[in-house]
């Protein structure tokens, strides 16, 4: 078997592999199917709640929120067995284990505008961004 | 068979990293009828033969020695192999296409499959199934090839990567049983999590980037023992390859997987032994048939070519997974922004 032939195969399966990679990820445009347009925050009072489930990574993914307003982080699970369940927030030195399904109350001090806060899986692989403005 | 007979070869023995492989070679090739003499070198990884092989061609030669030495899979080849660069042409691109599926597993969304409340061993099961086709596949799976590839080339085929898996599996039924008796587990904080994480990476990119055969340094995975200790302890050495793998397979019950992590944060909550044991014993049987695939896929390629393009896309992935892990930990600690995310 001729090796340079073989070797340029491989390589067109490869590179079409990938653009069906970078195909999905760019129709999916950094939203996740789960993602919804309504507004996961919402006001309570002087506080905000923002909402933000727990599965196979955590959706949405990118949150605009109000700056120096005490934050509340409810995040819901629903068979939750991957490694969202595994939440740290860096930032605020926190870490805890989701239960599998259910919802955990986080509470989030006042923020400082243009002030973003990360919350991952302990492995890095899944985050959540929350701006603040 | 007449003195005169005799003449010295010299041969490229591929494969030879440690102490106890000069002295198995050695006694290999000695039991060949017309071996007089065998004397192995690990700094030029060659061995000289004295022997009486009439006029047959050294490649001749080289292939008869080499089925002599297969049992401890030490083989002759007459040149010194070199950098077989060529393998990188095919090595790439099934490396590039690997990492390309993985991506697209994750992008489908194979952690949406399991559903349901209440864990049930299927459901462990289940789950332990998804796990190794998620992004745990990115450390443990990353773990399983790299060392069933090293183990590989360095000729241990079936009993390192099945010792492997037995001590998985074990090491999760006993301690998924103490861990559901004690209600609690013994979990690491952000800082424990990092400092693993970024060891198992550093370990993968180093037995990554030897699998590779670029570089020629002796292997990480073998200790290296003073000459007359290996000599006069050969079975000790064997039982060092065999309790080495399943070691590393029990500790796998710690490495830093989400998966893994949530399992047994359920069996902590079971507060009972046996649930414990069992739900653990289910999940990392779930795991593993996509991670048997891995370490025995080394069992399918045979021909010196395959397996030097086998060794190669293994490496590259291995290195594609540890940066991958390294990455993600330090976004975890907070040090970097999050570069992926699924």
């Amino acid at each position: 078997m001729n090796s340079r032939a073989t070797s340029i195969l491989l390589f067109v399966i490869a590179a079409a592999l990938v653009s069906v990679v970078a195909l999905v990820l760019l129709a999916r445009g950094g939203a996740k199917p789960g993602d919804t347009a309504r507004a996961n925050v919402s006001n309570v009072g002087e506080s905000q709640v923002i909402e933000i489930s727990a599965k196979g990574g955590f959706s949405p993914r990118d949150v605009t929120a109000k700056a120096g307003t005490a934050t509340t982080l409810k995040i819901k699970t629903s068979s939750t067995f991957d490694c969202s369940s595994s939440l740290t927030i860096p930032k605020l030195g926190y870490q805890t284990n989701l239960p599998p399904s259910g919802e955990t109350v986080v509470d989030v001090p006042p923020q400082k505008p243009g002030s973003t806060l990360t919350g991952l899986c302990s492995m890095g692989m899944y985050s959540f961004t929350i701006q603040f403005e | 068979m007449t003195a005169a007979g005799i003449e010295t070869y010299t041969f490229h023995v591929n494969g030879m990293h440690c102490r106890a492989c000069v002295l198995l070679s050695e006694s290999e090739l000695a039991e060949h009828p017309r071996v007089v003499s065998a004397k192995s070198s690990l700094r030029t990884r060659s061995v000289e033969i004295r022997g009486d092989f009439g006029d047959r061609p050294p490649e001749d030669i080289a292939e008869e020695l080499s089925t002599f030495l297969s049992e401890h899979s030490l083989s002759t080849t007459v040149h010194k192999r070199q950098v077989d660069w060529d393998e990188f042409g095919v090595a790439v691109p099934i490396a590039i296409s690997c990492a390309a599926v993985f991506v697209l597993l994750q992008e489908i969304g194979v952690v949406n499959l399991v559903s349901g409340d209440t864990v049930t061993y299927g459901m462990a099961f289940l789950v332990g199934i998804t796990a190794s086709l998620s992004t745990c596949m990115a450390i443990v799976g990353g773990l399983v090839l790299s060392i069933s590839a090293t183990f590989a080339r360095l000729g241990d085929r079936t009993k390192p990567q099945t010792l492997f898996h037995i001590g998985r599996i074990a090491s999760f039924l006993v301690l998924g049983g103490v861990i559901g008796l004690l209600g609690s587990a013994f979990r690491l904080n952000s800082t424990g999590t990092f400092v693993l994480s970024l060891t198992v990476a550093l370990f993968m990119l180093a037995l990554g980037v030897n699998l590779l055969g670029v570089f020629r340094w002796s292997n990480p995975l073998q200790p290296s023992m003073p000459r007359f200790v290996s000599k006069r302890a050969l079975g000790t050495t064997n039982l060092t390859h065999a309790f080495t793998p399943a070691l590393v397979g029990g500790a796998t019950f710690f490495l830093p997987c989400g998966f893994t992590q949530a399992m047994q944060f359920y069996a902590v909550s079971t507060g009972s032994l046996v649930a414990g044991a069992l739900t653990m014993f289910f999940f990392a049987l779930g795991t593993l048939p996509a991670l048997a695939l891995l370490s025995f896929t080394s069992l399918a390629v045979r021909t010196k070519t395959k397996q030097g393009v086998f060794f190669k896309t293994a490496g590259l992935l291995v290195i594609l997974f540890a940066v991958f892990n390294a990455v993600n930990s330090l976004a975890a600690i907070g040090v970097i922004e999050p570069v992926f995310n699924w």
